[in-house]
C-alpha cells in the first residue's frame, strides 16, 4: 500500500514542479507568408507552445548574406519587410538543438520590388514609399492580398498541425518494423544454430 | 532530446555516427540472442514513448525510458535505440537522418552507463534499495542525456552552460517522472520477471 502512495507522491511532485516552459522533444514548426512586401511568419513547437518572446530570427538570402534580424513577439510571430524580390531564408534557434529553417520564394513577393541584383539605394526607396499610397489600384491590390492572407491563415495553421500529426498507421507501422526486424534476427539466429547442429551431426557420421 | 538536422556541425555529426556504429557493433556482439524479443519490445516501447505526450500544467512531457532500457539491455540498448530513433525520424519526423548518430549516442550511451552504475543496486535484496537505484537509473540517464545534448551543441558553437541550463531545466519534470516510472518498473519486474533485469537469484527477495 505505501508503495502505491509513494508512487503517487512522485507523480504529484512531477505535476507541481512543472512550471518551466518546455522545449522537449517536440518538433519545431513554423511558416512564412508574404502580405505585400511584408513577410509574416511564426515559430513554435508542434505541441502548440509558441517560441519564447524575443527569439532571434536571422533573415538571409540564398547565398547566406544576412538581410536582417527580427525578433518574435509574445505569440511567436514576426514581421520582416522585404526590400528585394529574392528568396528569403529564415533561421530560428529555439535552444536545445531545436532549429528551424523556412524559405519564402521570390515569386510570392510583389513584382514591383527590385530584383536580386538591385542596388541597395533602390531597395531603400522601395521601403520609404509604401505601396498603399502609390495609386488606387495598388491600394486595392494590397487590400485584397491582406484579406486573402487573413482568411488563409487559419488554414495554413491547420495544415501545418495536420502534417505534424502522426496517424495510428504510423505508430502501428513503426512497431511492425521493429517486430519484423526481431523476426529476421530470430530467423537468422535459428539458421546459424541449425547449420552448426547439422555440421556436428555430419562430423559424427563421418 | 532529439536534436534536429541543421543544428550541429559536420565533425560532431561524424563523431556521433562513428560512436554509434561502434556502440551498435558492440551491442550486437554482446547481445544474448535468446533475448531478442525483449530487445524488440523495449525498442518498440521507446519508439512509442516519445510520441505519447502526457499533458502536465501548461505543457506536456513524454517519457524517454533510456534508463529502463539500459538496465534491461546493457550494450544491446545501442541497436534497440538506433532502430527506434530511425523509425521515429521516418514516421514522426523527430530529429533527422543526419543527426541520427549523435542522437543515438546521446540517448544510448547514458543507458549503458546506467546499466553499469545501477545493475548491482537493483538486484539488492531489499526492494526499497532496489527501487531507489531504479529511480537513480531512470533520472540519472536523463541527466546524462541532457549533458550530452548540451555538449553536442557546445561542440557546434553554442555556449555550453547556456545550452546545458536550458535543456536541464526543461527536463527536470521528465527526470522526476522517469525516476518514478523506472523505480516502479524495477519493483514490478523483480517480482514477475527477474531475468528481464538479469537478476539470477530469485530466492533472494522472495
Amino acid at each position: 500500500m505505501h508503495k502505491g502512495l509513494w508512487l503517487k507522491g512522485w507523480l504529484i511532485t512531477a505535476l507541481l514542479s512543472f512550471s518551466v516552459p518546455s522545449a522537449l522533444a517536440h518538433n519545431v514548426v513554423g511558416g512564412v507568408y508574404a502580405i505585400g512586401n511584408q513577410i509574416e511568419g511564426e515559430v513554435g513547437f508542434s505541441n502548440g507552445d509558441m517560441a519564447a518572446e524575443g527569439t532571434q530570427i536571422t533573415v538571409t538570402d540564398r547565398q547566406g548574406n544576412t538581410l536582417g534580424l527580427v525578433a518574435t513577439d509574445s505569440e511567436g510571430l514576426f514581421v520582416f519587410t522585404a526590400a528585394q524580390r529574392i528568396d528569403h531564408q529564415f533561421f530560428a534557434n529555439l535552444s536545445s538543438g531545436h532549429v528551424l529553417e523556412m524559405l519564402l520564394p521570390a515569386d510570392e513577393l510583389p513584382d514591383d520590388l527590385p530584383g536580386g541584383d538591385a542596388l541597395p539605394s533602390e531597395a531603400k526607396r522601395a521601403i520609404s514609399t509604401p505601396l498603399a499610397y502609390s495609386g488606387d489600384q495598388m491600394a486595392l491590390q494590397q487590400m485584397i492580398e491582406k484579406a486573402v492572407a487573413k482568411q488563409v491563415k487559419p488554414l495554413r495553421k491547420e495544415i501545418a498541425e495536420y502534417k505534424e500529426k502522426a496517424s495510428l498507421q504510423d505508430i502501428i507501422g513503426g512497431i511492425g518494423y521493429i517486430f519484423g526486424l526481431c523476426g529476421i534476427g530470430i530467423w537468422w539466429r535459428q539458421r546459424q544454430l541449425e547449420k552448426q547442429q547439422s555440421s556436428i551431426a555430419k562430423q559424427g557420421q563421418g | 532530446m532529439h536534436i534536429v538536422d541543421g543544428a550541429l556541425a559536420v565533425p560532431v555529426l561524424a563523431v556521433g555516427a562513428a560512436l554509434t556504429v561502434a556502440g551498435v557493433a558492440l551491442g550486437l556482439k554482446r547481445m544474448d540472442y535468446d533475448h531478442l524479443p525483449q530487445v524488440g519490445v523495449l525498442s518498440a516501447a521507446f519508439f512509442i514513448a516519445s510520441y505519447i505526450h502526457l499533458p502536465i500544467g501548461f505543457s506536456s512531457v513524454h517519457l524517454i525510458l533510456n534508463g529502463l532500457i539500459g538496465l534491461a539491455l546493457g550494450w544491446a540498448a545501442f541497436p534497440a535505440l538506433l532502430v527506434a530513433l530511425f523509425l521515429q525520424a521516418v514516421f514522426f519526423g523527430f530529429g533527422g537522418f543526419l543527426v541520427l548518430g549523435v542522437n543515438a549516442v546521446n540517448i544510448a550511451l547514458p543507458a549503458v552507463m546506467v546499466y553499469y552504475l545501477c545493475a548491482h543496486g537493483i538486484s539488492s535484496s531489499s526492494p526499497r534499495v532496489a527501487a531507489i537505484w531504479g529511480a537513480i537509473g531512470g533520472a540519472g540517464s536523463i541527466v546524462l542525456t541532457t549533458i550530452m545534448v548540451a555538449f553536442s551543441l557546445m561542440l557546434s558553437g553554442e555556449a555550453f552552460l547556456l545550452a546545458a541550463k536550458a535543456t536541464f531545466v526543461a527536463h527536470i519534470p521528465v527526470m522526476i517522472v522517469e525516476g518514478g516510472v523506472t523505480a516502479a518498473a524495477v519493483l514490478l519486474l523483480r517480482k514477475v520477471k527477474p531475468e528481464f533485469l538479469h537478476i539470477k537469484d530469485e530466492t533472494d527477495y522472495a
